[in-house]
């Protein structure tokens, strides 16, 4: 992409973003994006750039970098990572003259950051994340956010007690796509919304292939309860944000069943999930996530009394009821000038299948979602203000995806924390 | 030909479906429909109505002022039909309360409800009926001559003659046996009622519209009733009384009406239901 072209689409990128998020509905609802896409907008092209030190290289790590690098106001100025090999990935991204470090204490020594972003190992985040902050660096770092739900409140606090930033990895609360569709339940377009239907299905057994160098556990670190809780805090919790997020809420309660059913490997977690959150008024989350079927994907059904909501795939359905088949021929039979007798089926017995009417678009974007985290970063550290409203957000979905985990472990069901650390912000 | 017009959508806990031919305009489908949604604003238990007004009076005991015209209107119908049909079509019955209609005192005039014992009221079907009846008069004032409106596949009301000529033919299936039909006939300016107690949808148990009144359990044995009327309200009441009827008030009910009335008898096919 042309330089021209990429200034384009950034442009067209941050105008969805700013359209999507204009009516005062979501402006409430989602302060964070409007924040980042009108200070993304106001930012000049020159200046200097906020400097990143990465720790954790891997795939994430490098995805991050090459978003970085897409930003207007970020910059990579040092990488790190303990695997040479991952090391040397991201350096061939950054360039051989953005310093590279194989442990993130002789990073931080070398000083010449701004804030540091953290993609390495779930059970690290929070001692990396305390680490940069006592080295007077703000802090952006992937969900979720740390392996215990103390871990999370102590992040809070300490970024808190450091008069730093600390933000989360949660993209989907900057994609156009997203942004839309709360503005539209805003809108009312669904009705009352009273369950979010989630599920991250795939089949495939989540292992990834250890090179020569590498231990298992250094590699597949997301299989063993050490390192993270499975699938709830690598995927489950950008869709418990996603939830708690559409229904306005946190939930009061989880109930749930995990089991290792299908990829008996030696892994410690679940390879199955399934889960119930329930909300106020009632309202809840079923959420369900699996490595052997992959028919229904990934998905959030944010289903209200007049329509439903699939972000992932980006429509917007109308609650239409089906036609009656046999009035539709006694149409078709006029139209052809003939009469024939209607079969009426009797006392409304029809099949209840799932409807599967196409439904609307709710207009897709190129995925920059991303970089205007980085770029809202940047603002937010250049102003020294976070964007409003997103950690709490981050941190209510790390605590549901770790609560998830625990009403699994006990088969209890688990009530939502009163000890949790208060948010504040600005 | 003339153009036709479709208004689908759901309500009343069903799909309701608008074909309008001669002369129907969008805005005329629209007030039809917004009438259809009216009844079920008024009568739905599902939500804050004034009917749910009214049954949370009842059951505690206080009598109750209505305002609403539906619901008045419906009050109306409900005390008609429980005449017509000796008792059998009954919106106060209700194996939780035990409650009937004879406990309810109705006074139209001062527009008050209260019942002897608390009670609730579901007007069922028949809250369908009024729907589609008030429905054809809105198309009707709007100068419509000719119109099919139906609400789920059990309610029918068709005014006017076909677009084509002549009568609205209708068969209706056998419910258990898909390559039988029970009766075929025509509907001119009529509606049209099919209740059954076998069949998908039918296993709801606190159904009101499938409770004998008086008895303490859902009324079981395999049966499906249709009923012919002048208005959507009176088949209602009637395919339902038909089909919760013991067989000396099905005698009676069926009397004389020999082309408007049908009951039959399922009960050689429940090895098949199941
Ligand atoms: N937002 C998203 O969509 C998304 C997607 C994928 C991953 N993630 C998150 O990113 C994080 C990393 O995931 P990943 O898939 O890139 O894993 P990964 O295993 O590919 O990368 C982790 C990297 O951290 C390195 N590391 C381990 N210990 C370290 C230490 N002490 N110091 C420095 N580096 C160290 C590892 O060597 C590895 O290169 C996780 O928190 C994950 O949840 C987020």
């Amino acid at each position: 992409m042309t330089k021209d072209h990429f200034d384009l689409s950034r442009r067209s990128f941050l105008d969805r973003v700013l359209a999507a998020t204009a009516g005062a509905g979501v402006a409430a609802a989602a302060p964070w994006a409007s924040a980042a896409a009108q200070g993304a907008a106001a930012a000049p092209a020159a200046g200097p750039r906020v400097r990143l030190g990465v720790i954790g290289t891997g795939d994430r790590g490098r995805a991050l970098i090459r978003n970085i690098q897409k930003s207007r106001n970020c910059t990579v100025a040092a990488i790190c990572d303990t695997y040479a090999g991952n090391l040397d990935k991201a350096r061939a991204i950054a360039g051989a003259s953005v310093p590279a470090f194989a442990d993130h204490r002789a990073m931080l020594d070398a000083r010449g950051l701004d804030a540091i972003v953290i993609a390495t190992p779930l059970n690290l985040h929070a001692a990396h994340a305390k680490a940069g902050l006592d080295a007077g660096l703000h802090v952006w770092c992937e969900k979720a956010m740390a392996r215990t739900i103390k871990d999370c409140g102590a992040m809070v606090t300490d970024a808190r007690k450091a008069g730093k930033i600390l933000q989360i990895g949660h993209q989907r609360m900057f994609h156009p796509t997203y942004l839309n569709a709360l503005k539209r339940a805003k809108a009312g377009e669904i009705g009352t919304i009273t369950q979010v239907r989630a599920s991250w299905h795939r089949n495939n057994s989540w292992r990834r292939k250890v090179p020569a160098d590498a231990t298992d556990r250094q590699i597949n670190w997301r299989l063993y309860r050490e390192a993270s809780a499975g699938l709830m805090t690598e995927l489950a919790t950008h869709q418990l944000q996603v939830g708690n997020w559409f229904l306005d809420a946190v939930p009061t309660k989880v109930i749930g069943s995990g089991s290792i059913c299908f990829w008996k490997d030696g892994r410690e977690v679940y390879d199955h999930v399934a889960l119930v959150y329930e909300y106020s008024g009632g309202r809840k989350v079923i959420y369900t996530s699996l490595l052997n079927n992959a028919r229904y994907g990934c998905e959030e059904q944010i289903q209200g009394s007049t329509g439903t909501i699939e972000p992932e795939l980006g429509r917007i359905y109308q609650e239409v009821p089906p036609k009656q088949l046999a009035l539709q021929r006694m149409q078709q039979d006029i139209r052809k000038g003939s009469k024939r007798t209607v079969p009426i089926g009797g006392a409304t017995w029809f099949p209840e299948l799932p409807v599967t009417t196409p439904g609307e678009s709710l207009g897709w974007g190129e995925y920059d979602e991303t970089m205007l985290q980085f770029e809202g970063f940047g603002e937010a550290v250049r102003a020294g203000r976070p964007l409003p409203g997103l950690l709490a957000q981050a941190y209510h979905a790390s605590v549901a995806s770790l609560l998830g985990e625990a009403a699994m472990d006990k088969g209890e069901a688990m009530t939502w924390p009163t000890d949790l650390v208060a948010v504040r912000e600005g | 030909m003339t153009r036709a017009r479709i208004e689908r959508f759901a309500a009343m806990g069903t799909r309701v479906e608008l074909h309008a031919f001669d002369g129907a305009t969008p805005a005329a489908l629209a007030d039809a429909r917004r009438a259809v949604e009216a009844v079920d604003d008024a009568l739905t238990i599902h939500r804050p109505s004034p009917l749910v007004a009214l049954n949370e009076a009842l059951l505690a005991g206080r009598e109750a002022a209505v305002t609403d015209a539906i619901l008045l209107d419906a009050l109306d119908a409900a005390a008609a039909a429980h005449v017509a049909t000796f008792g059998l079509f009954d919106v106060a019955a209700d194996r939780r309360t035990g409650g009937n209609w004879t406990m309810v005192r109705f006074d139209r005039a001062g527009g008050t409800v209260a019942a002897s014992r608390p009670l609730a009221l579901d007007f069922g079907g028949l809250g369908k009926g009024l729907a589609l009846d008030r429905a054809g008069a809105v198309l009707r004032d709007a100068g419509v001559t000719s119109a099919l409106l139906s609400a789920g596949e059990s309610s029918i009301l068709a005014f006017g003659p076909h677009p084509l000529g002549g009568g609205w033919p209708f068969a209706i299936p056998h419910p258990i046996d898909a390559d039988a039909t029970l009766l075929e006939i025509e509907l001119r300016d009529q509606s049209l009622s099919i209740s059954a107690t076998v069949g998908v949808g039918t296993d709801a148990p606190e159904r009101a519209a499938l409770l004998r009144p008086g008895e303490p359990a859902a009324i079981a044995p395999p049966a499906c009733a249709v009923a012919i009327a002048e208005s959507g309200a009176a088949a209602e009441a009637l395919s339902t009384a038909l089909v919760v009827a013991d067989p000396a008030r099905a005698a009676r009910l069926l009397r004389d009406r020999r082309d408007t009335r049908f009951r039959f008898d399922l009960a050689h096919q429940e090895s098949r239901v199941a």
